[in-house]
């Protein structure tokens, strides 16, 4: 098993490479010039300059082959892609366009935020995901199970950015319930430990300032929630009902175990596995899903970032946050995959 | 002894069932299946109403503009307040919100299609390949093929440094002699050796007509490109090369990729339709090798090889067939993915260009002055997209049952 865990680490190396190539070739479509479609027609010349500079725009994509022919190696090397791939390695995702701000800066202040909205929402979608999936799998053909199929089939067909405009519409314009924008009310604030508003009022006692992030976290949360919480409530559904078709299932019942005992003991343990795939691909799903969610509800995360950024042609930012995401999808799908040789003894590896 | 007494058609009944194809077959189980009808239903009046609305309704986005009219709430009556009948209501600018909801459902209905039809053909022919390759043994001039084709892909390297064209083909001709020479028993070691100096002549000796630099790095890399092309490949190092790509794309979350290479083309629905095409390859690439993969093992198909049946007559004729229904199925469900992901391209303002209707775009629009109450301008765009796409869903989920009773549990 050592051995395929690292197999399976190395193989992740590749993909690394091929993940910067891909964001790096976002900078090669822009149709014309880069500086000009960042800055605008009117742009000084000094600004289009630093762009030009910054982004390495006076060399050639990848490699040099014009300093070859004069005998410069260097030069040969220094192109736009492998200045981008060497800064990348250096952690320095570049600065922001328009407001000059380097962009790990800004993450650290937005990325929390994101962090605890897609959180909250996973939580969300396994604590109703899962007991449904398994209520509807051991009720098969009932009328539980009719509601479950036709919901969870709604709920991934939903548009989450329609849903989050329906919610603001009803809980906070109609009924005004609920807040929508922001992550609190004016006027609270609470000591910022790890960004995660929720975590960080609960550990210093902060009540007042609990409920109102609670507030304002829910109505996202529920539109963010929807699609991964009808994808895990199928997956649990049809997971559940093949192992239950299973012959030790028939001898637990035959042994004369209760059926929770059955349900929960026996069939839920081997049930997991595809449920746990189905949850690392759903990370990622919440993560893209932020773009759409955040920018409704004006949500300070990444996901408003990046809306700005597209409609401000702020590319830097588009790339870093698109790679970010990227970068935690891999892992995610990484965690998965080498919890499997931990979880299931029947895969052997090697 | 007792007497029978069948009517002609009682026997014919024991005796001769019915002739029914799996397809016959499939079309009467979904037809039992209530949801699955339902689905086809929402589907036929979005395509149809779209259709005809496209080609029979006139409508001129860009002088459609009404302020008297702006913001009326839906009315089926004609009032004081409003002299037409608006069904939706109007938006911001007056305009009837029914009509450009129906005319919408062309431009994201289309773009869906495209998408899908993108991914379809090309992820479904790369792993269409990739399967069969793997799991059958090429031809000699398949594997020819496959080398030069290397050898080109590889060449183009070192040729585009020196910029000498020709030597594209040298490495093309060194990936063909590797499949020739292949027939006789060379051992491995001296293959090794062969190959990678005949590479680095190719590559520096033609580099060295530049410049001395240039004849060094080309040298390099055609001694690299040598020693792979040294052995040729089988067909499972080519599916290894698709598999890995298809991973790379894999490694984002689909409609995020969408966004990320819309936003930098520039908005607009073709680059839409392009984008969701492109980030849909790999589940078509994945789906169609996996189920060659299994086909493959099966008799029929190992019948097929041992009468000696060509390699396209057992692609087309006895594995396309049989991998068919999982691709269709995922083609179903892949629209309702495709429309959501172009619906939300459009509200992030990167779909349709403005005035043109599209249901992203349009709930993009109305969303920013919600605060109005205008609650007719987000319901019924958004209800366009849920509800094609839920049919798309139903539709996908009841094929499935049907084409592969299998399948189901």
């Amino acid at each position: 098993m050592g051995r395929y865990i690292i197999r399976r680490l190395l193989s992740v190396i590749p993909t690394l490479i091929g993940v910067t190539l891909i964001i790096f070739l976002f900078q090669r479509i822009i149709p014309g010039d880069p500086a000009v479609a960042m800055l605008g027609e009117r742009a000084t010349e000094e600004n289009v300059a630093r762009i030009r500079e910054q982004f390495g725009l006076d060399r050639p994509a990848f490699l040099d082959r014009d300093a070859l022919a004069e005998g410069d190696l260097g030069g040969f090397f220094d192109s736009q892609y492998i200045r981008y791939f060497n800064r990348l390695i250096r952690l320095d995702l570049g600065e922001s366009i328009h407001s000059r701000i380097p962009i790990s800066e800004s993450l650290k202040e937005r990325f929390p935020a994101t962090i605890e909205l897609s959180l909250l929402s996973m939580f969300i979608a396994l604590l109703i995901g899962i007991p449904v999936g398994i209520a509807s799998a051991s009720r098969r053909n009932s009328a539980l199970d009719g509601i479950t199929m036709v919901g969870s089939l709604v709920g991934v067909s939903m548009p989450i950015f329609w849903l989050g405009i329906m919610e603001i519409m009803l809980f906070a314009v109609l009924l005004k319930w609920l807040p929508a924008g922001a992550r609190l009310s004016t006027g609270i604030e609470i000591k910022t430990i790890t960004g995660l508003l929720l975590f960080d009022s609960l550990i210093t006692g902060n009540f007042p300032g609990f409920v109102d992030a609670l507030q304002h976290i829910t109505l996202p949360a529920v539109a963010l929630a929807t699609i991964p919480t009808a994808i895990i409530t199928r997956m649990t559904r049809s997971s559940m009902l093949d192992v239950l078709q299973e012959d030790y299932i028939r001898t637990a019942t035959a042994k004369g175990l209760s059926e929770r005992i059955v349900l929960f003991r026996h069939a839920l343990k081997n049930a997991f596995l595809p449920v746990i795939t189905v949850i690392g691909i759903q990370a990622g799903i919440l993560l893209a899903g932020a773009v759409l969610t955040e920018t409704i509800f004006s949500w300070p995360g990444i996901g408003k970032w990046v809306y700005d950024a597209i409609l401000g042609r702020d590319y830097p930012i588009v790339q870093s946050v698109t790679l970010l995401i990227a970068l935690i999808f891999l892992m995610v799908n990484l965690l998965v995959d080498l919890s499997y040789a931990f979880l299931d003894p029947r895969i052997s590896y090697d | 002894m007792t007497e029978m007494n069948l009517s002609p058609g009682e026997i014919e009944d024991f005796a001769v069932r019915e002739h029914r194809s799996l397809w016959l077959d499939a079309w009467r189980r979904l037809k039992a299946n209530r949801t699955a009808i339902i689905g086809l239903i929402v589907v036929l009046i979005f395509l149809l109403s779209a259709t005809i609305a496209h080609f029979f309704w006139e409508y001129e986005p860009k002088i459609d503009l009404d302020y008297s009219a702006k913001l009326l709430p839906p009315n089926l009556r004609v009032s004081e307040q409003s002299l037409k009948i608006h069904p939706f209501g109007t938006d911001k600018l007056g305009r009837d919100i029914f009509r450009r909801t129906v005319h919408g459902g062309w431009n994201s209905l289309r773009v869906g299609l495209v998408a899908v039809s993108i991914s379809l053909v090309v992820g479904g022919i790369l792993g269409l390949l990739a399967g069969f390759f793997e799991s059958i043994e090429m031809y000699f001039w398949e594997s020819m093929a496959l080398m030069a084709f290397l050898g080109l892909a590889l060449g183009a390297l070192p040729a585009w440094i020196a910029n000498q064209i020709f030597q594209v083909f040298l490495f093309c001709a060194l990936g063909i002699i590797s499949v020739i020479v292949d027939k006789k028993n060379l051992s491995k070691h001296i293959r090794r050796y062969l190959f990678a100096g005949l590479g680095l002549l190719a590559g520096g000796l033609s580099g060295l007509l530049v410049a001395p630099l240039v004849g060094l790095v080309c040298g390099i890399l055609g001694l690299g490109i040598g020693l792979l092309l040294a052995i040729p490949v089988g067909g499972k190092i080519f599916s290894n090369i698709v598999m890995r790509i298809m991973d790379i794309i894999l490694a984002f979350p689909s409609y995020l990729l969408a966004i990320a290479i819309v936003a930098f083309l520039g908005p607009g629905l073709e680059k839409g339709m392009l984008a969701i095409g492109f980030v849909g390859i790999p589940i078509y690439a994945r789906l169609a090798r996996s189920a060659v993969l299994s086909v493959s093992q099966k008799e029929y198909v190992l019948a097929s090889q041992a009468v000696g049946e060509s390699h396209g007559r057992m692609l087309f004729r006895h594995i396309v067939p049989n991998i068919l229904s999982p691709i269709i199925v995922q083609a179903t469900m892949g629209l309702a993915n495709a429309i959501l992901s172009a619906a939300a391209l459009g509200f992030l303002g990167l779909g349709a260009i403005p005035p043109e209707p599209e249901w992203g775009s349009m709930l993009g629009d109305s969303y920013k002055y919600l605060s109005s109450g205008a609650w007719w301008a987000v319901l019924f765009p958004g209800l366009a997209i849920m509800l094609s796409v839920l049919g798309f869903n139903l539709l996908g989920d009841g094929l499935r049952d049907a084409l592969d009773p299998k399948l189901r549990i």
